[in-house]
C-alpha cells in the first residue's frame, strides 16, 4: 500500500543514487517557479492595459481615493451582512431540502420539489419584487378580513408580511440560494458509498442518527467547496438589493456615481471591492477545506 | 443440546426486480455455532446473509434471530423496532471494511455504544479499548483509518462489531478485498473468536479456512442451499454433482 511506500526507510541501506532523486526535484522545483514567474509577468502586463486604458480616459483617481472610504465602509458592510445571513438560512433551507429531496415521505417529497423547482425557475430579481413589493398587499388583504371577520389580530398578522428592504433581500437570497443548495446538498449526500450507511445501520443506528453521524459530516467536507461557490456567487447577487435602496456596494457607487457624473470611477470602485470580498472568500473558504480533510491525510 | 436455535430462517425469498435471488432457503444457527456459507458469486449466499440482519428486506419469510421473530411477506413491511432488535443480536463485518473514515479508531469502535446504546462515553471509551487490545490494534486507537493497512482496517471493523456485543456476527467476505499477505492477521481474529464459542455465520471464498473454523457448511446455488454438512466430509466427498463441481478446480490448486 502507498502507506508504506510514503514512510521513509527505516534500517535499510541507503540508496547509492539517492543524488539523483534530489537533482530531480530541485529540477522540477525550478521548472514551476518559472512558471509563476512567466504567469506573474502575464498579470503585469494586462494590469499595465488596464491602467493605460484608464489614463486615456482620464480617470478620476484622486476622486476616487477620495470617496473610497465611505462606500467601502458603509456600503460593504451591508453587502458582508447580507451575504453572510443569507448563505446560513440557505444552508439550513438546503439541508432540509435535501433531506426532503432524499425521503419517501410524500409530503417532504413533495414539498422540497415544488420549492426548487419553483425558486430555481424563477428570477431572483422577480422573487425580490413579490417578497418587497407583493407581500404587503396580502398584509392587507388579511387586515381587511380581519375587520370584517371582527379579529383584530389578523391585522397584526398581516403586518409580518410588510418587510423592510433588508428584511425582503436576506428573505429572497435565502430562498433562491437555498434552491440552488437543495441540489447540492443532496448530490453530496448521495455521494457517500452506500457501504457507509449499511455499516452504521448495522450497528443499530437510526435513519436518521445514521445520517447525522456518518453521511452528513463525509459529505459536508465534499460539498465544501461548493458552498463557497455558492457563497461568492450570492456576495454578487447582493447587489440586485440596491433596487430596494438598502445602502450596500451597488447602491452606493450607483449614487455617487450620479451625483458627481463619475461612473467609471465608482462602479470601478465597486467592482473591486466585490473582487476583494470575493478573494477573501475563497481564501477562507480554502482554510475550512483543508481543516475538513485532517481526517484523510495519510 | 439447545431447545431453540439461536437463529432460525424459514423459507426465505428475495427478489431483486424480477430476479428471484432466493428461492425458499431455511436453516438455523444453534448457539457457539460457525456456519460457512460457500458458493459462487451470484449463488445468493451474500443475499441470505444481508437477509438476517435486514440490510436487504426479506420478500418472504420468516426471520428468528434470539427472541426476536419477523414475518415477511410481499406487501408486509416489519416493524423498525423489530429491525432493530435483529440489528442490536447481529454483528456485520464487510468485505469493503466501511470504517468511518471522518472518525478515528476508537471513534469508530464506540459510535454504537454512544449513539445506539447511549453509553457514556468514558465507560465507552473502556469498552472499545478492550476490544481494540482484542484484535491487536489498541496502538492504533487515535489514527484515522487511511492510515491503516486493508487488514488492519479488517480487523478494527471487527472490534467495532464486537464493541456491540451482539450474539451471532456476520461476516460477508471479510478477506475478498485484502491483499493476500494480510488475509492471515483476519482470518487469525475470525478463527479465535470461534474458539472462544462465537457464534457466526461466514460467507467465504477461503476453503481452507471454511474446514478450519466451520462446525458446518452449506453450499448454495441458484438460491437455493444445495447441500450441508460437516466440512471435513462435504469437501472430500461432495454428494451433489453440483457441489462437486464447485468444488473440484478449487480442490485442484489448494490441498484441503
Amino acid at each position: 500500500m502507498a502507506v508504506e511506500a510514503l514512510s521513509p526507510p527505516v534500517g535499510q541501506p541507503p540508496d547509492p543514487d539517492y543524488q539523483m532523486g534530489l537533482d530531480l526535484m530541485a529540477f522540477q522545483q525550478k521548472q514551476r517557479r518559472i512558471l509563476s514567474i512567466k504567469i506573474a509577468v502575464v498579470w503585469l502586463v494586462l494590469l499595465g492595459f488596464v491602467i493605460s486604458f484608464l489614463l486615456f480616459i482620464e480617470f478620476d483617481f484622486a476622486y476616487v481615493v477620495e470617496n473610497a472610504w465611505f462606500i467601502i465602509k458603509e456600503g460593504a458592510k451591508w453587502t458582508i451582512i447580507i451575504s453572510v445571513v443569507s448563505i446560513f438560512f440557505a444552508t439550513i433551507l438546503a439541508l432540509l431540502g435535501a433531506l426532503g429531496r432524499l425521503s419517501k415521505n410524500s409530503i417532504a417529497l413533495g414539498i422540497s420539489g415544488f420549492y426548487v423547482s419553483l425558486f430555481r425557475g424563477t428570477p431572483l430579481l422577480i422573487q425580490i419584487y413579490v417578497i418587497y413589493l407583493g407581500l404587503p398587499q396580502v398584509g392587507k388583504s388579511l387586515a381587511l378580513l380581519g375587520a370584517s371577520l371582527g379579529l383584530p389580530f389578523l391585522s397584526t398578522v398581516g403586518d409580518w408580511f410588510i418587510l423592510t428592504p433588508i428584511q425582503s433581500g436576506v428573505l429572497a437570497l435565502s430562498l433562491n440560494y437555498g434552491a440552488y443548495m437543495t441540489e447540492i446538498f443532496r448530490a453530496g449526500l448521495q455521494s457517500i458509498h452506500h457501504g457507509q450507511n449499511e455499516a452504521a445501520v448495522s450497528l443499530g443506528l437510526s435513519r436518521w442518527q445514521t445520517i447525522r453521524r456518518v453521511i452528513l459530516p463525509q459529505a459536508v467536507r465534499i460539498i465544501i467547496p461548493d458552498i463557497g461557490n455558492q457563497f461568492i456567487a450570492m456576495q454578487k447577487d447582493s447587489s440586485l438589493v440596491s433596487i430596494m435602496g438598502v445602502w450596500e456596494l451597488t447602491y452606493m457607487a450607483n449614487r455617487m456615481a450620479r451625483k458627481d457624473i463619475k461612473f467609471m470611477e465608482m462602479f470601478l470602485l465597486a467592482a473591486a471591492a466585490y473582487w476583494v470580498l470575493t478573494i477573501i472568500s475563497s481564501w477562507l473558504e480554502g482554510l475550512l477545506e483543508k481543516r475538513l480533510s485532517h481526517a484523510y491525510e495519510r | 443440546m439447545n431447545a431453540k436455535p439461536l437463529i432460525q430462517v424459514e423459507n426465505l425469498h428475495k427478489w431483486f426486480g424480477m430476479l428471484h435471488v432466493l428461492r425458499g432457503v431455511s436453516f438455523t444457527v444453534q448457539t457457539r455455532e460457525v456456519l460457512v456459507l460457500i458458493g459462487r458469486s451470484g449463488s445468493g449466499k451474500s443475499t441470505m446473509l444481508r437477509c438476517v440482519n435486514f440490510l436487504e428486506e426479506p420478500s418472504a419469510g420468516t426471520i428468528q434471530v434470539g427472541d426476536v421473530v419477523v414475518g415477511c411477506n410481499p406487501g408486509v413491511q416489519p416493524d423498525d423496532k423489530d429491525i432493530l432488535a435483529v440489528r442490536l443480536q447481529t454483528g456485520m463485518v464487510f468485505q469493503e471494511f466501511n470504517l468511518f473514515p471522518h472518525m478515528t479508531v476508537i471513534q469508530n469502535v464506540i459510535e454504537g455504544l454512544t449513539t445506539v446504546k447511549k453509553m457514556p462515553k468514558d465507560k465507552a471509551v473502556a469498552f472499545g479499548e478492550k476490544y481494540l487490545a482484542k484484535v491487536g490494534l489498541l496502538e492504533k486507537r487515535d489514527v484515522f483509518p487511511i492510515r491503516l493497512s486493508g487488514g488492519q482496517k479488517q480487523r478494527v471493523a471487527i472490534a467495532r462489531s464486537l464493541a456491540m456485543e451482539p450474539k451471532v456476527m456476520l461476516f460477508d467476505e471479510p478477506t475478498s478485498a485484502l491483499d493476500p499477505e494480510l488475509i492471515g492477521e483476519v482470518l487469525d481474529v475470525i478463527r479465535e473468536l470461534a474458539y472462544e464459542g462465537m457464534s457466526m455465520i461466514i460467507v467465504t471464498h477461503e476453503m481452507g479456512f471454511a474446514q478450519d473454523v466451520g462446525d458446518r457448511v452449506m453450499y448454495l446455488e441458484n438460491g437455493i442451499i444445495v447441500e450441508e454438512g460437516l466440512p471435513p466430509e462435504m469437501f472430500k466427498d461432495p454428494k451433489d454433482p453440483r457441489t462437486k463441481n464447485f468444488l473440484e478446480p478449487i480442490k485442484k490448486y489448494h490441498t484441503l
